[in-house]
Order: structure tokens, then C-alpha cells, then sequence
């Protein structure tokens, strides 16, 4: 084992493999120093808090989260994280029960407990390398199964040394092991995932970004009243409300996932903490009471796993309707290439056939032209085309609306003005979004020259009913911005509305007949949709785009 | 009408150059930029083949295909394309289309599949003529030659063929002899051959 371990050591430094800031941390030994004190301060505070209605004065309380604070910091830190985690436990002996043995048992039972907790650590490192304890639900279950057994297993040898160096009599043995157990699994269980959500600074920003919302104050606040009314007005020690806290918890689980769960179950443990504290709780009751808030959290957690899980499923699957419609791309390309490649082909092998009469110079060289013609006509193919593949992967970052719009705009009403176009922007909301610029950009740039196009055919008509007009709407809902692009021209035949986004559907003798599958594509990529109406407005017929964007694009797996 | 390539193309480049490329070998082509306006101009003196891409606006190679089978029109068709599946080839040939190219296409293959057209549609023509031709020389036999030519293509001798109308055997004779004079017919199994054409035809 030993050995193994020894083996393992340098992968088990957790350097490259979690994602994380360690340089400063880590390489330079006595920058380190603040972080180990700070540890061993908050684990004696943890361990003062968490230590209400003991069992015979001794280190066994219902609940109790120091420990899982140790395991994260070994977790993170490695073997060494142990030294602090063994000075953490023997300084909450002293301080906050005051030594109830010798020197030589509080050195003894922290040397157990520190060895117990950072072989655990161990152990849940080895089986999540990448310190994915919560990403699936297979994770979560084996994590619980490991706490479960660890704590047993420190349990057994915890309460044994205790017996031994004579501070809990051996009939009291059974008892204290179960106390202890429940105390310890317990604790680890509701508060290693909140220390692990907040150990490193990317997990930090991912827990803040996702709790920024109003639903977590509005769900607080009803868990802080749940916790008033259990505890402050129904004055029987019954507790008879405690499942309602059931409600706000699941709500946080299923709109946040994990991240939520893990929240609002560490309110509801902060309050059993006051509560506890402040004596409102009988002695036994707060046992009791943990042992229910226990099946809540578990509760919440699974269903935050799950729902993580679901997320992560979705996004999956837009990134494969993606790589769907990149097929149909590539069929595209080839039908697009294949064009002017035909034309190509036939031209050379007509100037073969032209070379060896000097009298049909003259056709030979126009010929040459069209020849040359067909060449600049692929290389637009290949560049209108490399505009999509360019961009193949989605890089989001927060782009202003207004910004986004005035660059897209701008060569079109140029071309307004000089083919007197009525081009109008209706005000735009300023709001920042999450998304890929250049991908974006085609989107708009597709959706107007296709508008551009459609009106012009109009203006070519001999007696245009009416002056050619586009015109950009847009509106904001709490979810998502919808920006309408639409024109007046001669709009699309209704039964073959939906085909304009499949490749190829071009109506248009020169057009490409991709840009509107790309543009879906990108929109459907960002959370989004495109979709067409026909319009049977006063002004004339035509059609409306409507691009659908997630005010939140990304989040919840693009980005992944 | 001579043998022509009309080549049906929404692409003005590939119409152009393709129609360059035969005529500089020697081809007639017409040139149309969708199906509708090829079967609004359609003749039924028209010769040659149809050199015919998959993928058009509006109605597309295959339903043209489709359509000028329906009509009864034997131009024989050359399936052109640029993305063509196994899905689309399979079709194509059971409309019975001479060939069905890739683009770019190459120059030799296509000059071979355009020749095989020909030549399918001159043998098509070819039987078609005969056939006509038996048709209206059955049209000048008198009813009683036509009742023998139908049993002697039933495969009966002479006698029982005087039995089953209720002549003389050599009246019979002489109904056989003037009727496969007219029908130009210089054996029995010739005669066979030319009926059988044209029932083979008519059921088609």
C-alpha cells in the first residue's frame, strides 16, 4: 500500500490535472504559511461551532463538519495537508474542550483522527483523480458510500483509542461509535461538497455566477422563515414543520443543481447551528433533528446532481445536432465546390480542343476568361464558406448588442443609401451578451444580405408596389433577446418556408443557398433559434427572421 | 431534327461550358435553365438525349425524369450531379437513365455516356419504325388474312387452320401466301419475331 502510494504520489499533487492557480500556493514554502494557519483557525472555528449537545464531554456531536474541511484540504494539498490537519484537530482538543485527557491521549487521538481523514481523503482522490466527486450521479453515490464507510472505520478506532486511554468507559463503546458515526458521515456529507465548491478559485467564481440570481434570496428567505417557524413558533420540541423545508430546498436543487443544493442545505445547517447554540434545542433532539436534516440534504444533493446530470445532457445534445448540420455543411461544399469544378473542367478541356487552331485565337482566349472567371467564382465559394469553419469552435465572451449591431450594419446602409433602400434600426436594448462575436456577426450579415437581396429583386420589378424596405426589431424578455430582420420583397411561398434553412435551398441564381443553414446552426449552437415568417403586412409581403439568443447563452455546457 | 444534347442546368456556368465543350466536338445543344422551361419547349420530333442535373429549383432531374417517362417521351437521359447519393442513382436508373455522372465531370465519359444515347435511341427509333411499319402493313390485310396470321402465330398447320375456319386447305394457302407477302415477310419465324415486336411494344 505504501508503496502504491509512493507511486502515486506525484499525479496525487494536485498540479496540472485541477485546473487550478497552485504556483502561488504551492511551490513557494513559506507563502503557504497563511493558508495553513488560516486552516487551523477555521477548523477550530468550525469545530466550536459544530460543537453542540456532546456525548460525555467528548469530540462526538451530531454533527460535525470540521472533518470534511481536513479532507478538502488534502484533498487539494496532498500528504502534507495532513501536518495542519493534525494540528487543527489537536487545537480544538485543547481549546475548545479544554484537554479532557492528558497531553499524551490529545496527541494520540488527533494522530488517529488526522491519519483516519487523510486516508480517507486518500482513498476518494484515488477514486475521482480528477476531482469530479459530484459530477454524475455514479460519482455522488460512491462518494456517500465512502464517507459512510470511512467515518465507520475511523469511527471504530477513534472511540477504541478513547476507551483505551480511559476517557469513555468500554460499556459506552457501542454507543459512542454510533454517535460518532452518524456525527462524522453527517457532517462530511452536507459540508464537503460546500468546501470543495469553495476551495479553488475556478469552482468559486462557478458557485457565485450560479447563485447570482434573485431565486436564491427569494429561496433563502423562505428557508429562513421554515427554520423561524420550526424552531420559534411551534414551541413543542416536536418539530412538526421540518419537512417543510423540503419545498425551498428542492426548488434550489432543481433550478441551480448541485450548486443550489449545496447552499441552501448549508443555511439550513448554519440554522440548526443557531438554533443549537442559542439552547432552543433539547438534548437529544438535536441528534434527532441532524439525522432529518441529513435525509433532506441527501434529497437536495441527488436531485442536484441530477439535474446538473440533465443539463449537461442538453448541452451535449446541441453540440451533436451541431456536428449534424456540419454534415450537411460538408454535403454543401461539395455541391458548391462541384459547381464552377464542372465548369472548369469543361473549359480547359475546350481549350485542348482550341490550342492547335491558330484561327480560333479569339475563341480561345475568351474562353481563357470565362475559365478565369470560374476560378474567382470557387475562391468566393471558398471564402464565404471559411467564414463557418473558421469559426468551428464556439469561443463565448460578453459582447454589447449595440457595438455588436453598428459594425454589422454599417456596409449595408451604405448600400441602402446608394441603392435607395429604407433601411431602418429600430433603438436597440443595451444589453451585454454572451456569445461568439464572429459567429454572430454571419448570422446578421446572412440575415441581411439575404433581406438586401429579396427587396432589390422587388425594386427590379417594373412597377414596384411599394418602396423596398428592411427594417431590424428588437425586444427583450427576462430569458432572451428576439431581434426580427425583416423585408418587404417577395416573400416565400408558404409551404416551403421551413426549407429555406436546409442547404442548397437557395432561390437565388448566384446565391451560396448555405447561409441561412449556417446561421441557424450558429444561432441553435448558442442556445438559440432562427426561424422564418412570411408577413401579409399593409406595407407589402415578404419575410420576418427571428433570431431567438439566451440572455445567459452558454451557460450550462457550451463552454464545457 | 438531328441528334442534340439538351442540357438542363441551373448553373449558367456549367450549362455554358458543357454546351462549349460538345460543340466544339461536334454536338448541337440546346441549353435550359429548369425542367419547366424544358418541358414547355419539349417537341415530340426532338432527338438526341437529356444531359440532366439532380439538383434544381423547382422541379428537380429526377421528377423531370419522371415526368417525360410519364409523357411517353423515349429522349434517352443523362443524370448529371454534383452530390449524388445511392439513393438517388438507384432511382434514377430505374427510370432508366443511360448514365449517371459525377461532377466535375470527366470530358470522356461524358462523350462516351452521350454516344450510348445515340445509340440507344436510334435503336429505339429503329424498332419503332418497324414496328410502325408491321402495323400499317397489317393495316392493308383483308379480315380473313388477319384470322390466319392469328393462327399461324398461334403456331397451327395449314389444315387445321382449314378445319378451324371451314375453307379448303388450299384457299388457306393461298390467304397465307398473300399475307405474308404484304406483311413482307419471308419465313414464319420472321413473322413471329415481327408481331411479337409489336405486341412487346404496345404493352409498353
Amino acid at each position: 500500500m505504501a508503496c502504491r502510494f509512493l507511486k502515486r504520489s506525484p499525479s496525487w499533487l494536485p498540479v496540472p490535472s485541477c485546473h487550478v492557480s497552485f504556483p502561488v500556493m504551492f511551490s513557494p514554502k513559506l507563502k503557504q504559511w497563511p493558508v495553513e494557519i488560516a486552516f487551523v483557525a477555521l477548523y477550530v472555528f468550525l469545530d466550536w461551532a459544530s460543537y453542540l449537545s456532546p456525548y460525555e464531554g467528548l469530540n462526538l456531536t451530531p454533527w460535525n463538519p470540521a472533518p470534511a474541511l481536513g479532507i478538502v484540504h488534502v484533498i487539494r494539498y496532498g500528504w502534507r495537508g495532513a501536518i495542519p490537519l493534525f494540528v487543527g484537530i489537536a487545537a480544538s482538543d485543547i481549546v475548545v474542550r479544554s484537554m479532557p485527557g492528558n497531553w499524551g491521549a490529545t496527541l494520540l487521538l488527533s494522530g488517529v483522527l488526522s491519519a483516519g481523514y487523510a486516508c480517507l481523503a486518500w482513498m476518494l482522490k484515488r477514486h475521482s483523480p480528477d476531482g469530479r466527486f459530484f459530477a454524475k450521479p455514479a460519482d455522488f453515490f460512491r462518494w456517500s458510500i465512502w464517507v459512510v464507510i470511512g467515518s465507520l472505520i475511523i469511527g471504530t478506532a477513534y472511540v477504541s483509542a478513547l476507551v483505551a486511554v480511559g476517557l469513555l468507559p468500554l460499556d459506552r463503546w457501542l454507543t459512542g461509535l454510533i454517535r460518532y458515526w452518524v456525527g462524522d458521515s453527517v457532517g462530511i456529507f452536507i459540508a464537503m461538497p460546500l468546501f470543495w465548491c469553495l476551495s479553488d478559485a475556478a469552482r468559486r467564481a462557478q458557485f457565485v455566477q450560479r447563485l447570482a440570481n434573485w431565486e436564491t434570496a427569494v429561496y433563502s428567505l423562505v428557508m429562513l422563515a421554515v427554520l423561524w417557524i420550526v424552531f420559534m413558533v411551534d414551541t413543542t420540541t416536536s418539530y412538526r414543520y421540518f419537512y417543510i423545508l423540503f419545498l425551498p430546498l428542492v426548488w434550489a436543487a432543481s433550478r441551480q443543481g448541485l450548486i443550489g443544493a449545496v447552499f441552501s442545505v448549508s443555511i439550513l445547517q448554519a440554522g440548526l447551528a443557531v438554533a443549537g447554540f442559542h439552547q432552543y434545542l433539547a438534548d437529544i433532539s438535536l441528534f434527532e433533528l441532524q439525522l432529518r436534516a441529513f435525509v433532506i440534504a441527501l434529497v437536495g444533493f441527488i436531485i442536484g446532481v441530477a439535474i446538473d446530470e440533465q443539463q449537461r445532457s442538453a448541452a451535449e445534445l446541441r453540440q451533436t445536432a451541431r456536428l449534424v448540420v456540419a454534415g450537411e455543411m460538408a454535403g454543401a461544399l461539395a455541391h458548391e465546390v462541384n459547381q464552377p469544378l464542372t465548369a472548369l473542367s469543361a473549359y480547359a478541356a475546350a481549350c485542348e480542343r482550341l490550342i492547335g487552331h491558330p484561327e480560333k485565337t479569339t475563341q480561345l482566349g475568351e474562353v481563357l476568361q470565362r475559365l478565369s472567371n470560374e476560378v474567382q467564382r470557387l475562391s468566393n465559394v471558398i471564402r464565404r464558406l471559411r467564414d463557418f469553419f473558421r469559426t468551428g469552435a464556439t469561443v463565448l465572451e460578453p459582447v454589447p448588442l449595440r457595438d455588436l449591431m453598428r459594425d454589422v450594419c454599417a456596409p449595408f446602409q451604405d448600400q441602402a443609401r446608394q441603392s435607395g433602400i429604407g433601411f431602418h434600426i429600430d433603438p436597440l436594448p443595451d444589453v451585454e451578451l454572451l456569445l461568439d462575436r464572429l459567429q454572430v456577426e454571419i448570422v446578421f450579415r446572412n440575415l441581411l444580405m439575404n433581406a438586401f437581396e429579396a427587396v432589390t429583386e422587388l425594386s427590379r420589378a417594373h412597377q414596384p408596389a411599394h418602396a423596398p424596405e428592411i427594417r431590424i426589431l428588437s425586444r427583450l424578455s427576462v430569458k432572451k433577446l428576439t431581434i426580427d430582420v425583416v423585408d418587404n420583397g417577395p416573400g416565400v411561398p408558404e409551404d416551403s418556408l421551413e426549407q429555406v434553412f436546409e442547404p442548397f435551398a437557395s432561390t437565388k441564381s448566384s446565391g451560396l443557398g448555405l447561409g441561412l443553414a449556417i446561421s441557424r446552426a450558429i444561432a441553435e449552437a448558442h442556445g438559440g433559434s432562427l426561424a422564418i415568417f412570411s408577413r401579409h403586412a399593409p406595407g407589402g409581403r415578404g419575410v420576418c427572421f427571428r433570431l431567438e439568443l439566451p440572455l445567459d447563452a452558454g451557460e450550462g455546457g457550451i463552454r464545457e | 431534327m438531328s441528334n442534340t444534347v439538351f442540357i438542363v442546368d441551373d448553373d449558367a456556368s456549367v450549362r455554358d461550358s458543357l454546351s462549349l465543350l460538345l460543340g466544339l466536338r461536334g454536338y448541337r445543344t440546346i441549353l435550359f435553365a429548369d425542367a419547366e422551361s424544358f418541358l414547355g419547349a419539349y417537341r415530340s420530333d426532338w432527338r438526341g438525349c437529356v444531359l440532366l442535373d439532380l439538383r434544381m429549383q423547382g422541379m428537380d432531374g429526377l421528377a423531370l425524369q419522371r415526368t417525360l417517362r410519364e409523357r411517353g417521351v423515349t429522349l434517352p437521359v443523362i443524370i448529371v450531379t454534383g452530390h449524388g447519393d445511392v439513393r438517388s442513382a438507384r432511382e434514377a436508373f430505374r427510370q432508366f437513365a443511360v448514365d449517371f455522372l459525377e461532377k466535375p465531370v470527366d470530358e470522356r465519359h461524358l462523350v462516351a455516356a452521350i454516344e450510348e444515347a445515340f445509340a440507344q435511341q436510334s435503336a429505339e427509333l429503329k424498332h419503332l419504325q418497324q414496328t410502325q411499319d408491321f402495323l400499317a402493313r397489317m393495316a392493308t390485310l383483308t379480315p380473313r388474312e388477319k384470322e390466319v396470321l392469328q393462327w399461324v402465330i398461334a403456331g397451327r398447320h395449314n389444315r387445321e387452320i382449314a378445319e378451324i375456319l371451314d375453307i379448303s386447305v388450299r384457299t388457306v394457302e393461298v390467304h397465307k401466301a398473300r399475307m405474308m407477302s404484304k406483311l413482307d415477310a419471308s419465313s414464319i419465324p420472321q413473322l413471329m419475331r415481327m408481331s411479337l415486336g409489336t405486341l412487346e411494344h404496345r404493352e409498353r
